[in-house]
């Protein structure tokens, strides 16, 4: 780091808490921020290459090794394109499977990003190993949280990572009733604990800052369901369209520093996707207990503030575990465990609300079921400019801080958005520079 | 037998990122002989630390696996030991690819919940090419078929003294 009277620049070479790696470079000349620089390495996007030529029965377990955290995600989202391309439509009760088996993804992802990235933050510790010493009861409380999590994976997804038990039309079994059965009551526990994180979360100091005025929240929306899977896309900004409409609204650019694509909207400029803007666009959604304590802890539909991000995880948290608790506890041994799912020429797309926000895929097929064309649009990189636009307006409201201070709360601001530089491409480092 | 069993192999890897497949590799080739033993508990990971924790739990002895990038030769077998771990990463051995933080972290924050097993070995094995893609390159098959030899002459060894015991 450097640092004189006319020119402040840093740079942060190594973001650490964050899934993947990647680096950011702030330049600040005269007390003016030049520049904000989220930089991502590795090659992007060569899954959709990778997945060209292969059957179209594939995806799901390809995808599912793009992100160690959300695999769930990506089977989601390609079943639910190459079914719509395919003209295959799924039973109610495994819809449900699938439902339950995404909610034990958000609970792992959120638990761990809760705990271990994003709380040592706003404790003041360098790490979570560091937490862990002082706040042992509660680091504990996450890791069981966080394993409930891996076992709804685990009963319904045939294992806790890159579930194995999911297929194009449903599932390959479907899950014991006794395993559903013991998870009911584990996920009575676990909707306890996440509301005790919930309210452990609300007393952290937050930050006072809010997003720029113009930035659009953008999220699924369901008719009856808080979006874990959607049926339209709704923003702040009135867009309302369906799965197919995507790509006549949303557009992706090369920049120089990342290879990442930066998602950016057709009308102009950079949107938000992720658990603050689903919370806005869908709060009336939420299951009883989850909205009742967000009401209690002064949550909002017209918060603004990216800090509480970590606030509406644990609210999210809570939601899933009432869901998955509900389906579990309900849950019959379905009449099939899947629906065939033939194939055809055709293209189809589908999109799921992954932890970190919304995963689009879309895919084209030939008459045998050979992939023609593949395309997935995951959440960091259409949060990246969102990211770097909200940079930019926090240091401009902190220049006051010294270098070390405004490297900190970078880096804390970057983990808002939970990024997930493995599914955008890989890696993260950060780089400050003044001067 | 009941409780959990006191022996686990972990393999860490991605199978579409050619040597970072490694560690699964090497756990495939241990299956045929140890799928059926009630004493090992064989599990395929991806490195994140908190499923590596609790993969672990209730095991004496944890023998894991992973891909390593450090300046050695393509295929050359590392072997640390738990409280090794930082000393080896200081010295250039990177355990894993892009994974939310470091097998040393992991075994860190094991150590501040109390959650570190009798033994940890960390065997890693220099890998060449981490793109995209599916196959290991020629140095690291060979290591892996090593490593798997090794390893299952060990379990064995580990198995004969707990029979012992018993």
């Amino acid at each position: 780091m450097t640092h004189d009277h006319r020119t402040r620049s840093f740079k942060v070479e190594a973001l650490t808490r964050v899934e993947g790696e990647g680096g950011l470079i702030v330049e600040i000349h005269d007390g003016e921020v030049h520049d904000v620089r989220l930089r991502i390495f590795e090659p992007p996007r060569f899954f959709e290459g990778f997945l060209r030529g292969r059957a179209y029965t594939e995806p799901p377990d390809i995808t599912a090794r793009i992100c160690g955290i959300c695999p769930v995600a990506y089977q989601m989202s390609a079943c639910q394109a190459i079914e719509a391309a395919c003209g295959a439509t799924l039973d109610a009760p495994l819809r449900d499977l699938r439902h339950l088996l995404y909610c034990g993804e958000w609970i792992e992802s959120h638990v761990l990003h809760i705990h271990l990235l994003h709380a040592p933050d706003f404790l003041g510790y360098p790490s979570g190993i560091a937490m862990a010493a002082g706040h042992l009861a509660e680091v504990e409380r996450g890791l069981r949280l966080k394993q409930i999590g891996n076992q709804i994976v685990e009963v319904v997804g045939g294992r806790a990572v890159h579930p194995v038990n999911v297929k194009l039309g449903g599932f390959y079994k479907a899950p014991a009733i006794d395993r559903m059965q013991a998870l009911a009551r584990d996920l009575q526990w676990a909707t306890d604990a996440a509301e005790e994180v919930a309210r452990w979360v609300a007393a952290f100091p937050m930050p006072d800052h809010a997003l720029p005025d113009d930035t659009v929240l953008v999220s699924l929306r369901h008719p009856t369901e808080y979006p874990i899977l959607g049926e339209r896309l709704v923003s702040t900004s009135g867009l309302d369209i369906g799965v197919d409409e995507y790509l006549d609204h949303f557009k992706e650019e090369q920049v120089q520093h990342s290879t990442a694509l930066h998602g950016r909207l057709l009308a102009g400029g950079d949107y938000l996707v992720g658990p603050l803007a689903r919370f806005v666009l869908n709060a009336h959604h939420l299951a009883p207990r989850a909205a009742a304590l967000a009401a209690e802890l002064g949550l909002t539909p017209a918060e603004r503030n990216p800090f509480r991000s970590i606030l509406v995880r644990a609210i999210e948290t809570v939601h899933a575990c009432e869901v998955a608790s509900a389906i579990a506890s309900s849950y019959t041994v379905p009449v099939r465990a899947s629906v065939e799912v033939l194939p055809r020429a055709g293209a189809g797309c589908g999109w799921s609300e992954a932890p970190r926000g919304l995963l689009w895929h879309r895919y084209e097929l030939s008459a045998d079921g050979t992939i023609v064309d593949a395309r997935i649009v995951p959440p960091t990189s259409q949060n990246q400019p969102t990211i770097e636009h909200d940079l930019r307006h926090l240091i401009e409201h902190s220049l006051e801080l010294d270098d070390q201070a405004l490297e900190a709360l970078c880096e804390q601001a970057v983990r808002n958005y939970d990024p997930c530089i493995s599914c955008s491409t890989h890696f993260l480092d950060m780089r400050v520079v003044r001067t | 037998m009941t409780g959990p069993p006191p022996i686990t192999v972990i393999g860490i890897g991605n199978p579409y990122r050619h040597d970072d497949a490694a560690g699964l590799v090497v756990l495939a080739g241990l299956r045929e002989r140890f799928a059926a033993e009630e004493r090992v508990r064989l599990v395929e990971l991806d490195g994140e630390p908190v499923r590596l924790i609790q993969a672990w739990q209730g095991s004496d002895t944890v023998l894991l696996v992973d891909a390593v990038r450090s300046l050695q030769p393509a295929g050359t077998i590392h072997r640390v030991a738990a409280d090794g771990l930082t000393t080896a990463t200081a010295h250039g051995v990177a355990l894993g690819g892009g994974h939310l933080f470091g097998l040393g972290e992991a075994v860190d924050l094991a150590r501040a919940l109390g959650r570190l097993p009798r033994t940890l070995d960390v065997i890693g094995i220099e890998g060449a090419d981490f793109e995209l893609g599916e196959g290991l390159s020629g140095p690291v098959a060979h290591a892996c078929t090593l490593a798997a030899q090794q390893l299952a002459e060990r379990i064995e060894h580990l198995l004969g003294e707990l029979s012992g015991d018993t």
